[in-house]
């Protein structure tokens, strides 16, 4: 398996319930992703299109089908197995930016390499350059509630880069908030994926999905490439 | 790690602070019930061992089937009593220090011409100072060597036995003959190890004068050494039954095994004071459960983004278990002081409604126990914090992430 073609999925197929309440959110998708691609996913509510990202990003386990997260069969891996994936090579930013509400900023970023078994200090330390590289070295010790919805995101941001993942997955990472902030979102994630990592963004507005390198359109649960233009 | 983990319990607790502190309360009761019950019954065990083990080196000989706890000082009327020469036969014993002799009898006592028939029991000065001190007394004083047709009685026939109480220097007559009452013992009621209340003690030569005969109903010896106790009790009975020719005309009974029969005793009441005690504990820890498991259901979101970001399922499970175990061990911790000072008071209430006689009862809290408690509180934590923790754990993270 080739190693620069870090996601690759074959016929990968997600339903949910069974009979006559069986839906099929993805049909036998096929799709490579290389190292360093930078991709948004669109369509319309309900197209499949956070399904496959949960897929992806190992939150979910497909039906049928295989995926390749950087080499690895990880259809076949258990639950706990999974989550080493999801700690070690893969960072989730989620629409409304789950963070922990008790912890600050800068201990939301911690606990991810936590549980990657990182010492007390280097984690500290890691988390505060993360949230520098944000833009958020002010708000340290701030919790969630007192944060704007950008800065959350950025926390958000922070945590996924925490271990060090190639993987950036980003489920309507601007959704939330306003168009200047959801600006500065992007373009941190544009920076990181300059640095190497691979990102991609469901999103269902257009201008922000123009930004990737590479536009995947999902329609009832089939993928389609979509030529970016300009 | 851990120290993050405590970090996130610690927080979580104090989010949900009222509801905490009623959790941690419940366990506090319940260790409290056990440290405070098991320190009460440390004491009594203490107060005994104190109160008897004075008399450890003391042996009492009896006519018939002898002392029972449960039949404190009854004497039973054989008719046949300890002779003289029993009694030079176990002053002739090796090891035998001292043999003092209890005689006993009946008589008619009379009092402003009412007759009662009561149990006279006659010893000499110096075994009365052994078995009674002034402090049993009400009024008055205990016989004096010289003292002549002078007599101590106790508190129920001072009282009860006749339409005019009996007070200190008042005559009497026992079988006809004249007595001055020269102290009244306080009533007893439970406790104590011989009864005092319906006594009538005087000298053995006023006893002779009265009832004509020496009726030695029982003997206290004492030894040099406390480890020879039981096998020279042994030798006294083989001897008294040899001189008698029965095999159960006397028995003997060792203080020391008074001893162990009272602390047996003691150890079941404890067993199931405590037993019960733990019911409080058993109830406290489904509190925890019942608080972890709600702690749960409104965390889902929380579980799901720990888990969507690397959580295994052993850091879910590790970081509830350590939150219901930091409860438990606060309220252990809280109800271990809280037994240790509720146990003064529980013995001030006791000692005050139900000991009218004066025991020296002081709680006694020994390290072990408070090592047991806490111990226990931990355990009791962890356990009623397993099912919730193992609930959250097995959480699947994409639908707890979308859980609104």
């Amino acid at each position: 398996m080739d190693i620069t073609k870090v996601i690759v999925t074959k016929d990968l197929c997600k339903t949910y319930g069974s009979g006559p309440l069986r839906v099929e959110a993805l049909k036998k998708v096929n799709l490579v992703v290389d190292k360093g691609d930078y991709i948004s996913i669109i369509g319309p509510s309900g197209s499949g299109k956070s399904t496959l990202l949960n897929l992806i990003g190992c939150l979910d386990t497909p039906t049928s089908g295989k995926l390749y997260i950087e080499g690895i069969d990880v259809s076949t891996l258990k639950e706990n197995q999974l989550a080493k994936i999801r700690r070690d090579k893969i960072g989730f930013i989620f629409q409304k930016y789950n963070l922990i509400p008790t912890l600050t900023a800068i201990e939301n970023v911690a606990l991810a390499m936590g549980f990657a078994g990182v010492e007390r200090k280097k984690r500290i330390a890691r988390a505060e350059e993360l949230l520098e590289l944000v833009g958020l070295s002010h708000r340290l010790h701030h919790k969630p509630s007192e944060l704007s919805g950008g800065e959350q995101q950025r926390v958000a941001i922070a945590r996924a880069l925490a271990n060090n993942p190639s993987i950036i997955l980003g489920d309507e990472p601007t959704g939330n908030i306003d168009t200047s902030s959801g600006n500065i979102i992007m373009e941190i994630l544009e920076d990181i994926n300059k640095k190497g990592n691979t990102v991609i963004v469901v999103t269902h507005d257009p201008t922000i999905a123009k930004r990737a390198k590479r536009m995947i359109r999902i329609q009832d649960g089939v993928v389609r490439e979509q030529h970016v233009e300009g | 790690m851990l120290r993050d983990n405590l970090n996130l319990a610690f927080k979580n607790i104090r989010e949900r602070l009222s509801r905490s502190i009623l959790t941690l309360l419940g366990v506090a009761i319940g260790i409290m019930a056990i440290v405070s019950l098991i320190a009460i019954g440390e004491g009594m065990n203490v107060a005994v061992t104190e109160e008897l083990s004075s008399l450890s080196d003391t042996i009492l000989v009896n006519v018939g089937d002898g002392f029972s706890i449960f039949s404190i000082g009854s004497v039973k009327e054989s008719g046949e009593y300890l002779t003289e020469r029993d009694i030079s036969d176990i002053e002739r014993i090796p090891g035998v220090k001292e043999v003092t002799t209890q005689l006993t009898g009946k008589g008619i006592l009379q009092y402003r011409n009412s007759n009662v028939s009561v149990t006279l029991t006659g010893m000499d000065s110096e075994t009365m100072k052994l078995r009674y001190s002034s402090e049993n007394l009400e009024s008055g004083s205990l016989l004096q060597e010289n003292d002549r047709n002078k007599i101590v009685i106790g508190a129920k026939i001072a009282h009860d036995y006749f339409d005019t109480e009996i007070t200190v220097g008042e005559r009497v007559k026992i079988n006809g003959n004249k007595f001055i009452v020269a102290g009244i013992f306080e009533k007893q009621g439970i406790g104590g190890v011989i009864s005092t209340d319906d006594i009538v003690l005087l000298l053995p030569r006023d006893f002779e004068e009265i009832i004509g005969e020496k009726n030695i109903y029982s003997a206290t010896v004492t030894v040099y050494d406390i480890n020879n106790v039981e096998s020279i009790a042994l030798e006294i009975e083989r001897i008294i039954n040899e001189n008698h020719g029965e095999d159960d005309f006397a028995s003997t009974t060792t203080v020391s095994s008074i001893l162990k029969r009272i602390q047996r005793v003691l150890d079941i009441i404890q067993t199931v004071l405590v037993a019960i005690a733990s019911i409080a504990l058993v109830v406290a820890s489904i509190g925890i459960m019942n608080t972890m498991l709600t702690s749960v259901m409104e965390r889902t979101r929380e579980i799901g983004i720990m888990k969507a970001i690397g959580a295994t399922n052993k850091d879910v499970m590790i970081i509830f278990i350590l939150e219901g175990m930091l409860l438990s061990i606060v309220g252990g911790v809280i109800g271990t002081l809280l037994g240790i000072f509720g146990s003064k008071g529980l013995i001030a209430a006791l000692t005050s409604i139900v000991l009218s006689y004066n025991v020296d009862l002081q709680p006694v809290v020994s390290l072990i126990s408070v090592v047991l408690a806490v111990g226990v509180s931990i355990i009791v934590g962890v356990l009623s914090s397993l099912y919730p923790a193992w609930k959250a754990a097995k959480m699947s993270p994409i639908e707890a992430v979308r859980y609104e």
